[in-house]
């Protein structure tokens, strides 16, 4: 009967650690927030930002970046770079900001994950609608097995960083508008 | 005795190594500065090593009233919009399109002006036809 109740077990360890194992969980919103950020402007005016093109995370899925998540994450670096003045929610702001993702490509397998993203960031100025930037951002991101032993943890790892790397890429670009 | 164990343990790891979820998303989104119904003229670029999706996307794209011009070079000059697209096969019995992304890009810059994603997996898998229109007609949807 011992052997029974040891099989049983095994299977019932089995079976929770390959479903458990799975589980993704979403880009973190802090750890997609470039914290390091220094740029060479500041400007005067508002800004509201919007993001599209993202996806949540489901259960069985591995990890995504929502959109609410990215919207915050750039509202919180352009906050800590002080690009802009104020950050403004819907309308009323003097620049609208748009990021949507195009893609983020992640692997499959692997030891070291790099993850690849694109997004197309366009700026407006809100009193005459004049659009004075249009730009694809391209990044990556890598985790290695010393950054988390768990595959679903280094692939959320990998995702935070090509995030973060696309938003300072993104908010460099601004840096350098004449506005 | 034994053999009840045996045939649930092997009944156990069947269930839980084959179960796989089916996941399914279909996003689109558009730039809103852009204006679909003003791009007239597509250049659908084909990656190399595809041999079907290109032309299911251009027969698609034709039928909304574009015209279209496909290849592997770099975009002819003049064409309003030119198409890149990702698809993501995987192998389950047989090999389905497990992912598309297509992005309609502004010629010059490459800046995306709308983009399209359709992810299932294989329980809900859709062919890859299927997969090409709800994409594209996602775009549509969410244009101006």
């Amino acid at each position: 009967m011992h052997q029974h109740l040891r099989a049983f077990l095994l299977i019932t360890a089995t079976s929770l650690t390959l479903a458990l194992g799975g589980c993704a969980s979403p880009a973190n919103r802090a750890a997609m927030t470039p914290t390091d950020m220094v740029v060479s402007k500041h400007f005067p005016y508002s800004l509201s930002v919007s993001t599209g093109g993202g996806s949540e995370t489901g259960a069985m899925d591995s990890s995504n970046i929502a959109d609410a998540d990215l919207k915050a994450a750039i509202e919180d670096a352009v906050r800590n770079s002080k690009l802009f003045t104020a950050i403004v929610q819907g309308n009323g702001g003097d620049y609208e900001l748009s990021v949507r993702v195009t893609n983020l490509s992640k692997p499959l397998f692997g030891g070291t994950f790099t993850v690849q993203m694109e997004t197309a960031w366009s700026l407006t100025r809100v009193t005459d609608r004049t659009v004075v930037l249009r730009k694809a951002v391209q990044s990556s991101g890598t985790a290695t097995m010393g950054d988390a032993f768990a595959g679903v943890t280094r692939l959320r790892l990998a995702v935070e960083a090509a995030s973060r790397n696309n938003i300072r890429q993104g908010l460099a670009a601004i840096a350098e508008l004449k506005l | 005795m034994n053999k009840l164990f045996r045939m649930f343990a092997a009944l156990g790891l069947v269930a839980t190594l084959s179960s796989g979820c089916a996941v399914n998303r279909a996003t689109a989104n558009v730039d809103p500065s852009a204006n679909l119904s003003e791009l007239k003229t597509m250049y659908v670029k084909q990656v190399p090593a595809d041999e079907s999706t290109y032309s299911l996307i251009a027969d698609k794209l034709r039928s909304k009233g574009v015209t279209v011009t496909t290849g592997t070079d770099a975009p002819p000059a003049g064409v309003d919009a030119v198409v890149t697209y990702i698809d993501k096969w995987m192998w389950d019995i047989t090999m389905y399109m497990l992912e598309l992304t297509i992005v309609i890009r502004e010629p010059k810059t490459d800046f995306p002006l709308a983009t399209g994603n359709s992810f299932h997996t294989s329980l809900t898998r859709l062919s890859p036809k299927e997969m090409v229109n709800e994409v594209v007609e996602n775009i549509y949807k969410g244009a101006k």
